[in-house]
Parts: structure tokens; C-alpha cells; sequence
């Protein structure tokens, strides 16, 4: 048997692959959610210079999270990376509220991308660790995300540091992917 | 699909539709209460304000439209975000997570945290000690030292915030709004004295009882040169294993070099497993099996090799370490493992 065809035997169908993009302001928390994702050390994540991929096993599924740097300078490549993504996490720091009114923005000018419509979106409002974190009641209220209409989307509460939350945010992906795959 | 918590319902506790199970109660939900205000600085102006020791106690800090204020946190937090504040001087105790300055202006501090970020700053010197590499936007005028400071819990904290005084990339900066023709950073003058740009606390201020001290070889992160140029081509590695006093171990070492007259480039705190040692100290009949982090410091100066040889012989003898042996080794030795480190604390 050729090489080739053992490979294609191994390989995952293609159904079961998920392409998830990971984005949100700088300082959110998107590295530390990944890490954290593959059960990877968080005591010494630095800030994301360009992008980083990493692959995780999550309920039979194969999700490849892409996790895209946030500062302002370099939000305008996130559309570089808009093509075939399945499900959009973003990511909040539920503790600076400073920032508020921009990472609505940005969430908003992301749901209104072309190449993203339709796409399920996870909001994490993340670092809820923190003193000053504002509940995601009051963001997703502050975001206005009830008016999200043309496509499913969930907010979840967690602290990416602890890992508390995490998980059942990623249950309403996986829910999701297999909701959109029927 | 929606939140959890409807505007209408003012309970304290998650309104329980029938057929509905109650929402998920996490730790935040359970916790007590606090003030935000108590771990917040706001509109302070021409005051000496901050936080004495045990009074953050590794929580979150927020310091936001101060102006001509001496703000001292002598204390560890999670992570500090400084918002809108004018001509300052400010000392903040270690950080577990990022310190993020945003739209500040004419700013003179002492700062060791995981991450530096800056974005929207003008005017800043900064004596530093960060994790991983510091980073800024649309600023300019930076500055960049090493961390220098002194206060008596001042190691503990460092413990606490789980950060450690070997790993300090002070000195090369990440700005992700470069200007061609420009440099929107810089480092301070190598003999930048610290009370020049941060000064003590006022004498009748509630931090007169904390005893600071500024002076080099009494700061708890050691001085490192970083990317400053270095004085000789030859340097030394010199690596302890671990064991009770890798620390102690370290400090006297530096101690011993400095007053030979040598200086301390780099340090780095990192884990190796037995795999990593074999490949990293290849050709040397090096056979410790780590049992903890090692320390690693690379000193320069003319002699340096020879001077740590002794050194080795004749002060940490019994004390499992690795030596350079002798000047063209050494320079492998410094690259080899310094790339691995940095691979290591990479992603």
C-alpha cells in the first residue's frame, strides 16, 4: 500500500476538523485561553508578536485555534485570517473596563465582516479572577449582544488563568459546530 | 440563547425558571463582595499615595487620572493597568500578570511584572524587571534600566507573584509602531541612579516605616547589562544546579565576580529536564540530573573564564555546577544555552 493512502486512511475526515479563530483586544487573554486549552503551562506567556496555532482535542472533534495578536496596530490583519474559520471565539478582559467601548467596537465591526457572517460566536468574558471584573450579565448587556440576530452566539463567563469556565464554553462550541454540521 | 441574568431580576441568587435548571454559580459568584474602590487610585493630584505592604495582597490594581503624584505599591498583585496619569513617579511591587500604561505622559517608575505594555505614552523611563519581552505602541520616548529597588519583603513578593529575579528581559523592546528614521525607545544611562528619576517617600508619608534602598548591590534583582554593549569578548557561563541555595549560591557568585571587576551580562531561571542537559552541555562530562530549575548567569571581562574556574574550585566546591572551560567554549556555551532558554519560554 502507498504511502499516500495509509495517510489518507489515518487522516481525521474532514468533517470533524473545526477552524476556529481566537480574537479580541490586546492583554484579553487569547495566549493564556489557548495555553490553557492544550494543558499547557500559563506561568510565562508573553504578548503575541503575530499569530499562534495550536491543535486540541475537544469531544471528538479536532479544533485548530488560531490565536491572532490584538494591539491596535495590527488588528487590520485579523481579515487576513477571516477565510473558512468555523466559529469565532472572542475574547474579553471583564476587568478593564477602560476598554469597554473599544472592544465592543471591534466585536462589532467583526460581526459585520462579510467573510464572517453566519459564523457562531463565543464571547469569554475572561479574568473574572479579578476584583474590578464586570459579570457578563452586564457586558453582554453593555455590548448589546440580544441584538445579535443572524447567527447563534453564547457568552461565558471564566478566568482562562484558573481554568474555571473554560470548559463549558467550549462545550457550547463543540454543540455548535455540531448544530451547523447537520 | 442569552446571559444568565436578566435586567429585571434584582435577587441576589439566579431566578429559577420551571423546567429550567439554575444557572452555573462559579467561584466569583461565591466570593465576598470587596470595594473595587479600595484597589483603585483615581484622581489623585500633588499627593504621595499607594499601598503598604499586605494591603493588595496579590489583587488586582488600578491607578487611573493622577497627576504630579509619588504612588508607591509595595505590595505583589495580579495585574496593573495605569490609565491617563501625568508627571509621576511610581513604584509598583511585582506583578503576577501585564502592567499596562496607556495615554500617560512624563513618567518616572520602578516596575517588575510578567508583561510591559504601553500603548499611547510619551515621556517614560522605566527601571525594569519583566518576564518576557516588553512591548509598546505609539509611544515614544521611552526609556529602559534595569529593575533596581530594595524593600524588606520585597524578595517575598517576588515569590508570591511567582515571578523570579533571574528572568529579566529589561533591555530589548518590542514596538510594534516602529518609525523609520526614529527610535521610539532607548536605555538610560548605565549609571542612571534610581532616586534621580523615582525619588524616596516623603518622610511624613504613611511609607516613612518601609525601609527602601536603591543601591545596586542591595536590589534584589540583579544589575544586568543586557544589550549594552559588552566591555571584553570573553565571557563565561556559569550554571548552578539545583538544591537548597541556588539562589544565596548565585548572588554570591556575582558578588565575587563584580568585586573582580567583571560584569554580569545575562541571567536566566529555567527548567531542564535530564534530556535538555546532555544536549545543551554536550561536550562536557556534565551528568546532573536537575532537580529543580537551574540558574544560569553569562559574566564578561578579560579573564573571566579563568577568574570562575577558581571561583568554582575553590567557593562552591561540592556544589553542582557547570563552568565554561575556557574562552572559545564558552561563547558556544552562552549561545547554546541562552537559545535554549529563550525556546523554553517562548510558546
Amino acid at each position: 500500500m502507498g504511502l499516500l493512502s495509509i495517510l489518507r486512511k489515518l487522516k481525521s475526515t474532514p468533517d470533524q476538523e473545526v477552524r476556529i479563530l481566537l480574537l479580541g483586544l490586546d492583554n484579553g487573554g487569547k495566549t493564556t485561553l489557548l495555553k490553557q486549552l492544550a494543558s499547557e503551562d500559563i506561568s510565562h506567556i508573553t504578548p503575541t508578536q503575530g499569530f499562534n496555532i495550536k491543535s486540541v482535542q475537544s469531544q471528538g472533534f479536532k479544533l485548530n485555534v488560531w490565536d491572532i495578536g490584538g494591539q491596535r496596530k495590527i488588528r487590520p490583519y485579523w481579515r487576513n485570517y477571516f477565510e473558512n474559520t468555523d466559529l469565532l471565539i472572542y475574547v474579553i478582559d471583564s476587568a478593564d473596563r477602560k476598554r469597554f467601548e473599544e472592544t465592543g467596537q471591534e466585536l462589532a465591526e467583526l460581526l459585520d465582516e462579510e467573510k464572517l457572517s453566519g459564523v457562531p460566536v463565543l464571547i469569554f468574558a475572561n479574568k473574572q479572577d479579578l476584583l474590578t471584573a464586570a459579570p457578563a450579565s452586564e457586558i453582554a448587556e453593555g455590548l448589546n449582544l440580544h441584538t445579535i440576530r443572524d447567527r447563534v452566539w453564547q457568552i461565558q463567563s471564566c478566568s482562562a488563568l484558573t481554568g474555571e469556565g473554560v470548559q463549558d464554553g467550549m462545550n457550547w462550541v463543540c454543540k455548535s459546530v455540531n448544530a451547523k454540521r447537520k | 440563547m442569552g446571559c444568565f441574568f436578566s435586567k429585571k431580576s434584582r435577587r441576589k441568587s439566579p431566578v429559577k425558571e420551571p423546567g429550567q435548571t439554575a444557572p452555573k454559580q462559579y467561584s466569583w459568584d461565591k466570593r465576598e463582595k470587596v470595594d473595587p474602590k479600595d484597589f483603585m487610585l483615581t484622581g489623585v493630584k500633588d499627593a504621595t499615595v499607594g499601598r503598604l505592604p499586605g494591603k493588595l495582597n496579590g489583587q488586582q490594581f488600578v491607578i487611573q487620572d493622577c497627576e504630579n503624584c509619588n504612588i508607591f505599591v509595595f505590595d505583589h498583585s495580579a495585574t496593573v493597568t495605569i490609565d491617563d496619569c501625568v508627571n509621576c513617579r511610581i513604584v509598583l511591587g511585582p506583578v503576577k500578570g501585564s502592567v499596562f500604561f496607556r495615554d500617560c505622559k512624563d513618567i518616572k517608575c520602578v516596575v517588575a511584572c510578567q508583561q510591559f505594555r504601553t500603548r499611547d505614552c510619551k515621556k517614560m523611563d522605566v527601571f525594569l524587571c519583566c518576564a518576557t519581552q516588553p512591548i509598546i505602541e505609539s509611544s515614544t520616548s521611552m526609556k529602559f534600566g534595569c529593575f533596581q529597588y530594595y524593600y524588606p519583603d520585597l524578595a517575598f513578593h517576588f515569590k508570591d507573584a511567582g515571578l523570579s529575579i533571574f528572568n529579566n528581559n529589561w533591555s530589548n523592546i518590542h514596538d510594534f509602531t516602529p518609525v523609520s528614521g526614529e527610535t521610539n525607545w532607548s536605555l538610560l544611562p548605565e549609571d542612571a541612579a534610581v532616586l534621580e528619576y523615582v525619588p524616596l517617600p516623603d518622610s511624613e508619608s504613611e511609607f516613612k516605616s518601609v525601609r527602601i534602598s536603591t543601591e545596586v548591590n542591595r536590589s534584589i534583582v540583579p544589575m544586568t547589562k543586557g544589550g549594552r554593549r559588552k566591555e571584553s569578548e570573553e565571557s563565561c557561563l556559569f550554571v548552578f544546579f539545583a538544591g537548597d541555595y541556588t539562589t544565596a549560591n548565585a548572588r554570591k557568585l556575582i558578588d565575587e565576580t563584580t568585586a573582580k571587576g567583571y560584569t554580569l551580562i545575562q541571567t536566566k531561571e529555567v527548567s531542564m529536564r535530564p534530556e535538555d542537559v546532555n544536549r545543551v552541555f554536550q561536550n562536557n562530562k556534565t551528568i546532573f540530573v536537575p532537580t529543580g530549575p537551574v540558574v544560569a548567569l553569562e559574566l564578561n571581562g578579560d579573564g573571566v573564564v579563568e577568574a570562575c574556574r577558581s571561583i568554582a574550585n575553590e567557593i562552591f566546591n561540592g556544589t553542582k555546577v557547570f563552568v565554561s572551560e575556557n574562552k572559545s567554549s564558552a561563547s558556544r556555551d552562552v549561545d547554546n544555552f541562552f537559545n535554549f532558554a529563550d525556546m523554553q519560554m517562548g510558546l
